[in-house]
């Protein structure tokens, strides 16, 4: 049987069953998530009021805080209980102060967002350059380059860059602040100089494995048929040169996909040495306070997020590559 | 497609503006103008602020926050003493049930609402329903407005503690309206020396406007005043040593380089550190060795806590084998010298209590006591004693550890003598929630003793005397006092106060 030619109307049924499975799936893992993060968290912190009240506890105190947050009652009933919650979009009151875990949420991830945003900004564009020109140009100097500094730059540990990066640039040379955040809409310079060292810290790591990734996706597209093709044929260069990206291009969007999701638990690190008021300085705090509803607040908007990244990253590939979008 | 590519970018990058925009706070225009005589003071705290609302706020980091915009009835000077605030002078009544307090007449809530008795009664009430707050009010029958500037709290027995409680933080006054509409949590209303600013961050820093009819402003000469909480101590010292802070909570590091800096270094003790037992009377199996008072004299004997002192803690403390903080009513530094460190007296003990090859038994292990987790390895190996150590997270070490016959504690201290009684020896507390009391009927007489003694020198008298027993019963194994520090620069010095892990803006001075 002949396959079925690829029409316009048979792509857009493969990018609409491929959305909406995509979208299932997405479900299917927030809520499998959710559900085993709800009932580990309980099983790791049996009894939260101690670590929410602190040294001062007294059984009466520990008591009353039972009863006020409702952990008195059976894990189930509590798990019912927020499940339902979660649906209607609701992620419940923090244990420790008792606002809605949403609205601290909404106030912390911009910033999270903003640096780790930058960070994967400055990876592309950077890590995209260094890879592309020693892709081209392998074994020449900048090639050994790229690859020298992905295997220092890559060993050194993230908190170890930005503390060299605060030493230097903040508290000598104070060129920018050592600690804090300042919102854009304080002071839009304040912003950009209060997230640019962490951006970079969180960023070292990633351009050097994008550069390396895409230099070696290019090479290797460098090596196939249809390239020595369109070079027999008189191709001008730069011609090539998109045919190759389009070809390498995937490899790196992957990791650059993979890179945000790992930033964003490599945000914890860097928020904590510049003390940014991020997620990962929420979900330090709630961890060390036992506050359970915050952290699952916390890792609902993750998988949210890993889901949407995963999700335009398909999308994005279909775009580069129209042989992706027929299943 | 490169053109394209590049309104892609420019696309993401709009998109994250309009992220981090969403979160502003706006421009509270609350400072940079610095008042005349006043100087602007920035504090790295440990820990954020846990609620605006006094009656969920936490005692340990939560003071110079509250202490901007509430004002207490009482507060503690740095040897634990309760001092008027609001309350300008109290008595207590001949048979100990009823405190009278009187009241300033010339503070004002931050909503315009004036304070007065029935604003008094109407907060202290809110405290001792609250779930963190109750801790001070627990022998309260119920407050009284005797008139507009005096009030009355009757007691159902007497307590000596209250008056420490709540100058510890457990006093704030907050406007009835506020109370009324719940909102204290996300807005607070007092009558403090600041009210706080609109250019606020959450979590990252919190801007403070001075009120500048405040009825006690010549103690608060801080003015552009900011609390940023940072639980990174290298955060802290780069944020220091960048001039970003006046005041921080510092660890050794700080101190090191506060020399150099012209920085001041302000001590005072926080925590004792050793070993909890929680089976004195050895009434299970695993913890029947802990009920022979040699075998507990022995653990006293065979660790050297100055030694650990200046290894773990880098002299950051002081060596003494007692609860009650050092230099301070009850503790008795003839007692100090009880239990001379010698791994071959504690091994004569235990062989006289019949455990001359040791025993087994478990313990918990979390993060933070791992420092200490080789010392205590190394002594229990000598002395024959096998322990198992069950790994626990942080947060469950707390809940757990109190279920060991004995367990490495880092336990918070008090300026009060008779807090010390209460918490360490009499009440349960998380960290002992059998006191053992019933089968020392001698040491639970003497702790009747404090309690019923005439507050002063004879009850002063009886604490050192209970101290003496337990100390010689072994009932811890203490093996030194350590202490928080704070580091400010040269216009600043800061008061410690045992209790309070950070002080409050009233414990920061101005120098000259």
């Amino acid at each position: 049987m002949d396959p079925l030619p690829v029409t316009e109307s048979n792509q857009e049924y493969s990018m609409l069953t491929f959305t909406l499975k995509r979208l299932l799936s997405g479900v299917i893992l927030l809520f499998a998530v959710a559900t085993a993060t709800f009932f580990l968290a309980h099983a790791a912190i049996p009894d939260p009021t101690l670590g929410l009240l602190g040294s001062a506890a007294t059984p009466e105190a520990q008591a009353s805080l039972a009863q006020k947050i409702g952990t008195d009652r059976p894990v189930v009933v509590q798990y019912g209980e927020w499940i339902l919650q979660l649906v209607q979009g609701n992620f419940g009151d923090s244990w420790r102060n008792f606002q809605p875990v949403s609205e601290q949420i909404a106030t912390k991830l911009p910033v999270t967002l903003s640096v780790v945003t930058i960070a994967i900004l400055l990876s592309a564009l950077l890590g995209g350059v260094l890879g592309v020109l020693a892709g081209l140009r392998p074994n020449t100097w900048i090639d050994k380059l790229v690859k020298a500094g992905a295997v220092v730059l890559f060993a050194l540990p993230g908190f170890w860059v930005a503390l060299v990066l605060v030493m230097l640039f903040a508290v000598q040379l104070k060129w920018f602040p050592a600690v804090g955040y300042t919102q854009p809409g304080q002071s839009l310079s304040g912003w950009a100089l209060s997230i640019t060292l962490p951006a970079i810290a969180l960023a070292v790591g990633a351009v050097v494995m994008i550069a390396e990734q895409l230099r070696n996706a290019i090479i290797q597209a460098d090596r196939q048929d249809y390239v020595r093709t369109l070079r027999s044929r008189g191709l001008p260069r730069h011609r090539i040169v998109i045919h190759l990206l389009r070809n390498a291009a995937p490899a790196s969007l992957t990791v650059l996909a993979l890179m945000f999701v790992g930033l964003l638990s490599g945000a914890i690190v860097v928020e904590q040495i510049f003390a940014l008021p991020g997620i990962g300085a929420l979900t330090q705090g709630s961890s060390q306070n036992g506050d359970i509803p915050m952290l699952l607040g916390i890792t609902v908007i993750t998988v949210v997020f890993v889901v949407i990244v995963n999700f335009l990253l398909d999308i994005l590939l279909g775009w580069i590559n129209p042989k992706a979008r027929v299943k | 497609m490169m053109k394209n590519a590049l309104k892609g970018l420019a696309v993401v990058a709009a998109a994250a503006l309009t992220l981090t925009a969403c979160s502003s706070g706006g421009s509270g225009g609350d400072g940079d103008n610095k008042t005349e005589g006043n100087l602007p003071l920035n504090i790295g705290n440990f820990l954020d602020v846990t609620s605006w609302d006094p009656s969920l706020a936490d005692i340990g980091f939560d003071g110079p926050y509250m202490s901007a915009v509430y004002d207490p009835l009482v507060v503690v000077d740095g040897d634990g003493e309760p001092q008027p605030a609001l309350a300008t002078k109290w008595e207590v009544s001949e048979d100990f049930k009823t405190i009278t307090m009187d009241l300033r007449t010339d503070a004002v809530f931050s909503d315009g609402e004036k304070f007065d008795a029935a604003a008094a009664v109407k907060s202290l009430e809110y405290l001792k329903a609250g779930v963190r707050s109750q801790e001070a009010y627990n022998k309260v029958e119920s407050f009284e407005a005797v008139d507009a500037d005096t009030i009355a709290i009757h007691l159902t027995e007497r307590d000596d503690t209250i008056l420490y409680f709540m100058g510890l933080g457990r006093s704030y006054m907050m406007a009835p309206a506020a109370i009324d509409d719940g909102s204290l949590a996300q807005a607070p209303v007092g009558s403090g020396p600041y009210t706080l600013g609109k250019a606020s961050i959450p979590g990252a820093e919190y801007h403070f406007d001075k009120v500048a009819d405040h009825w006690a402003a010549d103690d608060f000469r801080f003015d552009p005043l900011v609390i940023s909480p940072l639980s990174d101590p290298t955060a802290m010292l780069n944020g220091m040593e960048g001039g970003q802070f006046n005041v921080i909570y510092g660890d050794q590091s700080a101190i090191d380089l506060a020399a150099a800096n012209d920085w001041n270094v302000s001590s005072g003790l926080a925590t004792w550190v050793g070993l909890q037992f929680t089976d004195r009377a050895g009434t299970t199996e695993m913890g029947k060795p802990l009920g022979d008072l040699k075998v507990r004299q022995a653990l006293n004997t065979a660790f050297n806590g100055a030694e650990m002192l200046k290894a773990i803690a880098r002299s950051n403390g002081t060596a003494t084998n007692q609860v009650f903080p050092a230099d301070t009513t009850g503790n008795l530094s003839d007692l100090n010298g009880l239990y001379k460190p010698s791994i071959e007296t504690a091994k004569k003990l235990l062989a006289e209590a019949g455990y001359a090859d040791g025993f087994s038994l478990k313990m918990p292990m979390a993060g933070p006591f791992q420092p200490y987790q080789a010392a205590a390895e190394q002594v229990f190996g000598e002395l024959g004693i096998k322990v198992t150590w069950d790994e626990y997270q942080f947060m469950d070490y707390m809940g757990n550890a109190p279920t060991y016959p004995m367990f490495i504690g880092v336990i918070s201290m008090d300026g009060n003598a008779v807090a010390t009684v209460e918490r360490q020896i009499a009440m349960p507390q998380w960290y002992n929630p059998n006191t053992g009391l019933e089968a020392f009927p001698e040491i639970k007489a003497q702790t009747e003793k404090v309690f019923t003694a005439a507050p002063g020198d004879e009850q002063d008298t009886e604490i050192e005397a209970l101290n003496k027993m337990v100390t010689e019963e072994a009932w811890f194994a203490v093996w030194y006092q350590a202490n928080n520090s704070y580091i400010s620069t040269k216009e600043f010095t800061v008061t410690p106060v045992i209790g309070m892990m950070f002080p409050t803006l009233r414990h920061i001075n101005v120098v000259g």
